[in-house]
């Protein structure tokens, strides 16, 4: 036992230095680790420039690019600083898009910088194209903070195939492309006649139907103003409130066409309301719905009286 | 209400004979006068801000003062300070240039805060504090504020929460070509002319009076307060924060105000949607997705449009 144990001893004894150097290597490589890590953030922070971002727009040239017709995409971002280049400024990934080139200018005027990219860039497929917010990562320099400045993102609709063949110059694959398109609408055309076929053979198997009579079609209800004018005066003469005359002054507001976002003065910059006796009795209708308590029944009545004026 | 030239646009008309143009600036003087709030104007140089703020003291027959803001500038230098006198060996109180009725603080934003608070404290409480003694200011008192978009360095924005103390904002823009024109006949060889007083502060005092009296309709108060919080629930992505209660408080009085310029006793929607971009444009905080190119204005527009008419 006595040798076993000393033997077991002189063994851990011997496995003592490797531990410790292996726990060495461990934490030496802990600490170099930690010390890139720090260096790494550092020069982050230290390389972030010091700016009053002020504006940051990501824009198309066209909100409907075609297809295979190169665009462009316009990033322009304005600084209270004089600066001659954007340091972080990190365009989003273009997967729908093809990118084809860019162009990049800062102008400097009393009110600071601005930073224009146009990046040049074409669509091979159509359909709808999100792109994904432009961000610049600085240092406020109101208040030393970093900040990642994120711009507004774009959502694009590429027009279809048809207007490729129009506008490509590449005439064979134009023609392949046209010629695939009318196809595809024959073979419809001929799925859609023969549907009609069979629907139409059913039907003759049928008893006979009773004759349908058809109606003209619906007119569109054109309102004569008189019609509106004297709605207005009976509500009017029925409800002489202030409540009468909002419905009274709605009544007449939809007959020279007004919207709901519409104010007077814009109400009589209206072709309808040209007419001194029109824009008499909005303003006396503006009149009733808004004045005193005490003046609402004179307001009222001179209303009426430019309605009944009206429609004599 | 009367409509025997008396009234306020009196005063508007004797500005507009000395300035050209500008017809928001000489609007937004009077608006603020008749709600006794304070304006910001804000435009580049040149633009007759401060002919038109002295224009305003001189037609009131009031006391004007201009202060230019600098870095350097002490609270003393603004509401007064104390010096000892040895004939009567006593500390003797000598008021500074906020006691008028018309102040210009001339590119507010070059001053530290220490010296905005000073002035903005006595903008809010219409009386200042000079060693042990509390002294009223002048009534009519207002100040007129202005402030350059243009330079940005050596200058300290005003906090949000004093900027919330003027009742309007005033965009300051560049005349027409026909404007220019005639500024160019009627200053290129001589002064601006001095302006005759056409009314008393006493007249001013009475016309804040029929302003307060100016009916809103229920249906109005509503629309106010629609246009407010439109502000800060439309969640749009040019917006960070939308506009405090002080802004529907700042639109009543203001559009109780211009139906007064308009000779009316009552308040139409007209009104309200006309001065709301003075109140509200200031009070949001806009964010850097706003091009400087009107962005700010446009979104405002769109904001207040959303917002139905009664």
């Amino acid at each position: 036992m006595a040798i076993y144990g000393s033997a077991g001893l002189d063994a851990s004894a011997g496995l003592r230095p490797v531990a410790h150097r292996a726990l060495r290597s461990f934490t030496s490589l802990l600490l170099v680790s930690l010390l890139a890590i720090l260096l790494t953030a550092t020069a982050n922070a230290q390389s972030l420039q010091r700016l009053t971002v002020t504006q940051l727009t990501l824009t198309a040239d066209t909100a409907t690019p075609r297809i295979e017709i190169p665009f462009h995409l316009i990033v322009t971002a304005h600084v209270r600083e004089h600066i001659t280049e954007l340091d972080n400024l990190d365009l989003p990934i273009l997967a729908e898009l093809e990118l084809l080139g860019s162009e990049r200018t800062t102008v400097a005027s009393r009110s600071g910088s601005t930073y224009r990219e146009i990046i040049t860039v074409v669509a091979h497929h159509s359909g709808a194209i999100t792109i994904a917010p432009v961000t610049l990562d600085a240092t406020d320099a109101r208040n030393g903070k970093n900040f990642r400045y994120s711009s507004n993102s774009l959502t694009l609709h590429v027009a279809g195939p048809g207007a490729a063949i129009a506008a490509a110059g590449n005439a064979w694959q134009g023609l392949n492309s046209f010629l695939s398109a009318l196809v595809r609408l024959a073979l419809i055309l001929a799925g859609l006649v023969g549907i009609v076929f069979l629907v139409a053979t059913l039907v003759r198997r049928r008893p006979a139907p009773l004759p349908v009579v058809t109606l003209a079609p619906p007119t569109p209800i054109v309102r004569d103003p008189q019609t509106s004018l004297r709605e207005a005066l009976t509500v009017l003469q029925r409800d002489r409130t202030r409540a009468g005359a909002m419905r009274a002054r709605h009544i007449v507001r939809a007959m020279v066409g007004a919207t709901d976002a519409e104010t007077l003065a814009d109400v009589l910059r209206r072709p309808l309301a040209t007419d001194p006796e029109v824009r008499n009795l909005l303003r006396a209708l503006e009149r009733a719905g808004f004045t005193h308590d005490v003046d609402v029944p004179p307001a009222v009545a001179a209303a009426i009286a430019q309605l009944e004026r009206m429609t004599r | 209400m009367r409509n025997d030239g008396t009234g306020p646009a009196i005063v508007s008309r004797a500005l507009e004979r000395t300035i050209v143009g500008q017809e928001g600036v000489i609007e937004g003087l009077l608006l603020g006068l008749l709600c006794g709030g304070h304006v910001l104007l804000e435009g580049p140089p040149g633009l007759a801000k401060t002919l038109a703020c002295r224009s305003l003291a001189d037609a009131l027959h009031g006391e004007f003062k201009r202060i230019q803001f600098t870095p350097d500038l002490l609270p003393s230098d603004i509401v007064g300070t104390r010096i000892f006198d040895q004939r009567e060996s006593a500390f003797a109180t000598v008021r500074g240039p906020i006691f008028a009725n018309v102040v210009l603080a001339d590119e507010i934003n070059r001053a530290p805060a220490k010296v905005q608070s000073a002035l903005l404290e006595a903008m809010q409480e219409r009386q200042v504090t000079i060693g042990p003694q509390t002294h009223p200011l002048p009534d009519p008192f207002i100040v007129m504020a202005t402030m350059n978009p243009l330079d940005s360095e050596g200058t300290y924005a005003l906090p949000v929460a004093q900027l919330d103390r003027f009742l309007l904002k005033v965009d300051v823009g560049y005349p027409s070509r026909a404007q220019e024109l005639a500024i160019l006949e009627r200053f290129a060889i001589a002064d601006a002319p001095v302006i005759a007083p056409v009314a008393t502060l006493d007249a001013v005092r009475e016309w804040r009076a029929q302003a307060h009296s100016i009916h809103i309709d229920d249906a109005l108060k509503r629309y106010i307060v629609e246009l407010v919080v439109v502000t800060r629930e439309a969640q749009h992505p040019a917006i960070d924060y939308g506009a405090s209660p002080r802004a529907t408080l700042a639109i009543a009085n203001l559009a109780r105000a211009k139906a007064l310029l308009e000779r009316r006793d009552y308040a139409v929607p007209d009104d309200v949607r006309s001065v709301a971009p003075l109140a509200l444009r200031h009070r949001i905080g806009f964010n850097f997705r706003v091009s400087n190119d009107g962005g700010a204005t446009r979104v405002l527009e769109s904001l207040i449009a959303r917002v139905p008419v009664p």
